[in-house]
């Protein structure tokens, strides 16, 4: 088991970009379609067997031609002033029917990764991923940044519509990154490489549902393009993220009229420090998130 | 047993170059569980190694199967006389290659075992007077080829249907290959009907073909006894319910049945034979 390199490209202080999936798959759409409009170029692998359960045999005539794993691939490009490498996991080596990453696997998983970035001597990380947030599906969504070092903080602090987690209401600068998109920063901060986490928000009632959500993947990705001083053009992500808004509509739809009722007040949620009132009370939050998880489970026994 | 083997044999077998044959515990119509145990009573397979669980299974906890707690086994069995191997096992849970890895690493490494059986069964919506099938897919055209002159069903074609994840069995085949074992996954059919209970039709199917290709000799009589037990319970289901009788013999004219028909057809069956008829 290792990682396998089938060309080792020449790089100038490159930048790691790297994401797993996870809520809405905001962070590997945001990273992927980076990749996939700089036209960066795969040039190596993380060998998937020790790490997943195959996804996929085909058998013909009677003999197992193939079996196929989940990828997990190294891919750079290198652009004027700054060379990038894309890490994209197509999965989050789970165990034991969990969704995230933990434990040995994961952090194996993350330090090969890291690896790569020692490298070639990457001297910054981004990670990607969702952010699970009392917002309405028709707002913009915000980016939560995360760094692995204070001295991150003043550059997060000058980026448009990102947050960090001391600026989100109650939150008090705490919380937690779930999975590999989160352990990153942490072994990033173990082996020495400033790392950033960037979190696109998704309203709560979605975060179960089986929708990506490129809406957040497209906020992250505006951030994290205007970090790496990149000119992206974004049309394509908004053509997906239209398509998924009809199908969140619809579902929206179906939701009933009273507990609605309570989401739309989601749209006039401002994001107001702690210590100012806002238009939604605590007691108002706490019954919004109580009539959504009741209307969410009895879907789920109702199939 | 250390981190870098998790497996231990406790007195390596006299054996020169043997055939392994592997059955999962718990697959339909428990068929893994029953050929193993089967070649292993008739054929005086002694355990000799095992791999330890913690790395494969949970274990918060025991499950309980049939009112007695249970606990995750892979063991090892040597039936001497008949230059055989057996590995009967839970399906692993989790560290799937390591574990695959480390039956190869017993059987290949440490016992020489120059091919590989793997047993599995599928579900068909047939009728249990339907001849079983054997299906067997290989992972080289030259055990193809050998297999040739056997009562198999060599041409399958299959992908894995999205949403769906391939078996443990195609897994150990592919890790097999990488490792230039010939292997043969054995897929044996069993009637919707019986494939919670056990089908010892089945089970001597598979058998037949073992018998035959590892030259076993083995003793059906205990199993043709089964076999007519059986036939003789689902005749008197047959008898005692008309409607059931009609079920069976719409599947036996290839007629289908609904949906409400065969969860009807499989509750009576089952109610049947756990009541011991």
């Amino acid at each position: 088991m290792g990682i396998r390199l089938y060309t080792a490209p020449r790089l100038e202080n490159p930048i790691l970009v790297a994401s797993w999936p996870g809520i809405g798959n905001i962070g590997i759409i945001a990273v992927d379609t980076l990749r996939g409009i700089l036209g960066a170029e795969e040039f190596g692998e993380i060998e998937p067997w020790d790490f997943f359960y195959p996804k996929r045999a085909l058998i013909r005539k009677g003999i197992l031609e193939y079996l196929e794993f989940p990828n997990s691939k190294f891919y750079f490009k290198r652009t004027e002033g700054k060379d990038l490498i894309f890490f994209i996991g197509e999965e989050q080596p789970t165990e034991g029917g969990r969704m995230y990453a933990e434990g040995r696997k994961a952090y194996q998983m993350a330090n090969f990764v890291l690896d790569i970035a020692e490298k070639f001597k990457c001297h910054r990380v981004y990670t990607s991923g969702a952010a699970v947030a009392l917002t309405h599906h028709t707002i913009k969504p915000r980016v939560w940044a995360v760094p692995n070092s204070e001295n991150l903080i003043p550059e997060l602090k000058g980026y448009e519509n990102t947050v960090l987690m001391s600026d989100i209401e109650d939150r008090g600068g705490h919380g937690n990154i779930t999975g590999l998109n989160g352990l990153l920063l942490g072994v990033a901060k173990k082996r020495g490489f400033e790392a950033i986490c960037l979190m696109g928000e998704i309203p709560i009632y979605l975060q179960g549902l089986p929708l990506s959500y490129p809406k957040a993947s497209k906020s992250v990705l505006e951030v994290l393009s205007y970090s790496l001083k990149i000119e992206v053009n974004l049309d394509q992500l908004d053509e997906l993220a239209e398509r998924v808004e009809r199908r969140i509509e619809e579902f929206y739809q179906q939701i009933p009229l009273e507990i609605r009722g309570q989401l739309d007040r989601l749209k006039y949620v401002t994001y107001a420090k702690p210590t100012e009132p806002g238009p939604i009370t605590e007691e108002e939050e706490r019954k919004i998130m109580e009539d959504v998880e009741m209307f969410f489970k009895k879907r789920g026994e109702g199939g | 047993m250390n981190q870098e083997y998790p497996f231990k044999i406790y007195k390596k077998p006299n054996l020169r170059t043997p055939s392994l044959v592997l059955g999962w515990s718990e697959d339909v119509g428990n068929l893994g569980r029953k050929v193993t145990d089967y070649l292993n009573r008739k054929l005086k397979g002694q355990e000799f190694a095992e791999i330890a669980p913690e790395d494969f299974f949970s274990l918060g906890g025991v499950s309980i199967r049939d009112d007695l707690a249970q606990f995750p086994e892979s063991k090892f069995y040597a039936c001497q006389e008949h230059e055989l191997m057996v590995f009967q096992s839970d399906s692993p849970r989790a560290e799937w290659y390591k574990f695959l890895s480390s039956v190869f690493d017993v059987a290949v490494h440490h016992c020489q075992v120059k091919e590989l059986y793997i047993l599995g069964a599928m579900v068909t919506m047939s009728a249990h007077t339907t001849p079983r099938e054997l299906f067997a897919v290989v992972n080289s055209p030259e055990m193809k080829e050998v297999l040739g002159q056997y009562d198999l069903a060599r041409d399958m074609d299959y992908q894995t249907p999205p949403g769906e994840r391939p078996t443990l069995n195609s897994f150990l085949l592919w890790v097999a290959k990488g490792r230039n074992a010939p292997g043969i996954s054995l897929w044996v059919s069993i009637p919707f009907y019986l494939a919670a209970m056990e089908d010892p039709q089945a089970q001597k199917k598979v058998l037949s073909f073992l018998d035959e290709r590892l030259d076993l000799k083995i003793d059906f009589g205990e199993l043709d006894r089964e076999i007519r037990d059986q036939n003789e319970k689902l005749a008197q289901v047959r008898s005692r319910f008309p409607q059931i009788d009609d079920y069976i013999h719409r599947l036996e004219s290839n007629l289908m049945l609904s949906e409400e028909e065969n969860g009807e057809l499989i509750k009576k069956i089952e109610d049947f034979l756990r009541e011991g008829g």
